[in-house]
């Protein structure tokens, strides 16, 4: 894609982005709303699980931190900037990454993902039985969720805006999408690659192995925040299951296996079939977890690269066929 | 003074002694060959000068400095660098990823996160240098791991070469391949190491006598002998452990 094509996809994206609110109504601005959320913290696990190599059980508790923070720090700091709220969810989830690398970077393969289970539910066990800060099995709801408040234009209340939250959280959303994507465009995107490929020669280049794992991971982990934070702000409510449970750390699993693993929008596509299939079952059946879990079973077996794997495998055959194609109708 | 000196290198592996005592010098410039039978301690020798293990006992000096135990990466920053007998690239990295690292390396881009990579002309253009320098111009954006043999192993010689190190530590770069293979890599190794200095295992003779201006002898962990190759050649001692085995 050239540089034109590529701003003019820009463009579209966000006038398509804009209209939702609008055309749709607020149930499918909220539906919208969880999927590109969900988005954002697949994309951040796949730039660990797919582009690193490091399988962590445990993402949630980025996620999950980012939620809590934000909610506590809005329900205890009265006053607080919209944006600053964003920012102290983010900045907890970077600093448990920071504080976790140490140890996580030295390992790999099953022991990393298997330290992250166990980190994530201490958090989780944490976030139930430390009842006075974080509520136990309530969680924190119904805390204050501040205007946004731009110096000079005015402020822009959010509470019960479900249109005006929609902007300021798909505008974030997006900031955080954009800056994951030319993370895996820079030199350091490349070495992440080379960790993936061979660790043992990245280090005899010359490259700092476990630093350089500790970067990506805590990059990871700020962005898993960004979707985490925003998620606490768009319900008005954080609790252990909904933002720290187990499943919470495998929907990113399931969504980038379903989409395509290693690929930039793999989870993207994932996520938006994950919550598509979701909401249509849940039409239709309790069980929605059964009919979701068959279709990971389907894709495990026939797709193990995912959507967009297939996608690329067909294009490749058709790519091969067309000059065959092509020759036949000479001949003809 | 020496590039590269080891002093008294003694290695074990629970209990099996596999290097005992060895001084081994190179010179400045030159291309030092180590050659032995098959369990010699060649690999185990390479392995302790690049940083794998730690020695049980004994120094490495590498410019006159103790680089005894410093990890891979900070021996590969202090200048050297080293090639695998088993294949080692970056698999599913096209041969321009896989090269473009060794000049990431090369220049210390090694954090940078700022900056879009296909902005970085200079590092493009010199990638493609070396590409079509080691005749992979064609093969630039297929996976390493679906070239050929002989172009994988020249992809994996050059990752240790691209990054310019002064000195480069090949091991069996001529393993698994045919005649016309070898023939090829050893005139590539030639045209790559020009004013550097090369150690190197090698088990093809032909390649080791054509290229090394010094060869050191290694048999159960110890060196029994070094010198130019025609000493090696003439050398009694040599020829019973190792050389009379084999028809050259």
């Amino acid at each position: 894609m050239s540089a034109t094509q590529r701003r003019l996809a820009c463009v579209v994206t966000a006038f398509a982005l804009a209209a939702i609110p609008p055309l749709f109504g607020p149930y499918y601005t909220n539906l919208f709303l969880t999927f590109a959320i969900f988005s954002v913290f697949s994309v951040s696990l796949n730039l660990l699980l797919g582009y690193t190599g490091l399988f962590s059980f445990g993402h949630a508790m980025f996620f999950g931190t980012g939620a809590y923070a934000t909610a506590l720090a809005l329900k205890h700091v009265s006053g607080l900037p919209l944006l600053a709220a964003v920012g102290i969810g983010v900045a907890a989830a970077a600093l448990l990454a920071l504080v976790l690398c140490p140890i996580v970077v030295r390992v790999s393969g099953t022991a990393f993902a298997m330290l992250h289970l166990a980190f994530s539910q201490m958090m989780y066990v944490l976030a139930l039985k430390l009842h006075n800060i974080t509520g136990g099995e309530d969680g924190i709801g119904n805390f204050p969720i501040p205007a946004l408040t731009i110096p000079g234009v005015g402020s822009v209340p959010m509470k019960d805006e479900p249109a005006n939250f929609y902007y300021f959280a798909i505008a974030l959303l997006a900031l955080s999408l954009w800056l994951m994507w030319f993370f895996t465009r820079t030199p350091l995107g490349q070495v992440q690659l080379a960790i993936r490929e061979n660790a043992r020669r990245t280090d005899y280049l010359g490259f700092r192995v476990a630093q350089t794992k500790a970067v990506i991971y805590v990059f990871a982990a700020a962005n898993a925040g960004v979707a985490g934070s925003l998620y606490g702000l768009f319900h008005d409510l954080v609790s252990a299951d909904g933002a720290l449970g187990a499943l919470v750390s495998f929907a990113p699993i399931i969504n980038i296996m379903i989409g395509g693993i290693g690929t930039f929008l793999g989870p993207v596509l994932g996520t938006a079939i994950f919550e598509l299939i979701e909401e249509l079952a849940s039409r239709y059946t309790e069980h929605v977890e059964l009919v979701i879990g068959l279709l990971l079973v389907v894709v495990i077996m026939y797709a193990p690269m995912g959507v967009l794997g297939v996608a690329r495998m067909l294009r490749q055959k058709w790519r091969r066929d067309a000059p065959a194609a092509g020759a036949l109708q000479k001949t003809s | 003074m020496s590039i590269l000196e080891t002093k008294g290198l003694a290695h074990d592996f629970g209990g099996l002694q596999v290097l005992c005592g060895v001084d081994l010098r190179v010179e400045q410039g030159e291309r030092h060959a180590i050659i032995g039978p098959n369990g010699a301690g060649k690999t185990t020798l390479f392995n302790i000068i690049t940083g794998t293990y730690r020695p049980s006992a004994g120094k490495v000096y590498f410019k006159g400095r103790d680089v005894t135990g410093l990890a891979p990466h900070a021996l590969s920053r202090l200048g050297i660098g080293r090639s695998f007998q088993i294949t080692s690239t970056f698999g599913r990295l096209t041969a321009f990823q896989n090269i473009r690292l060794a000049v990431l390396a090369r220049r210390g881009i090694r954090f940078n996160a700022l900056r879009s990579i296909d902005a970085m002309d200079d590092v493009t253009k010199e990638t493609d240098a070396v590409l079509a320098r080691i005749n992979l111009g064609a093969e630039r954006d297929r996976a390493a791991s679906a070239l050929s043999y002989g172009k994988h192993r020249a992809l994996e010689i050059s990752l240790a070469l691209a990054s310019d190190q002064e000195l480069v530590l090949l091991d069996e770069f001529a393993a698994g391949m045919s005649r016309d293979e070898t023939h090829d890599a050893v005139e590539l190794i030639r045209r790559l190491t020009e004013g550097r200095t090369v150690v190197l295992i090698e088990h093809d003779m032909d390649a080791v006598f054509s290229l090394a201006d010094r060869i050191t002898v290694l048999h159960r962990g110890e060196i029994l002998a070094t010198g130019t190759p025609a000493e090696i050649r003439a050398n009694e001692a040599v020829k019973e452990a190792y050389l009379g085995e084999m028809e050259f």
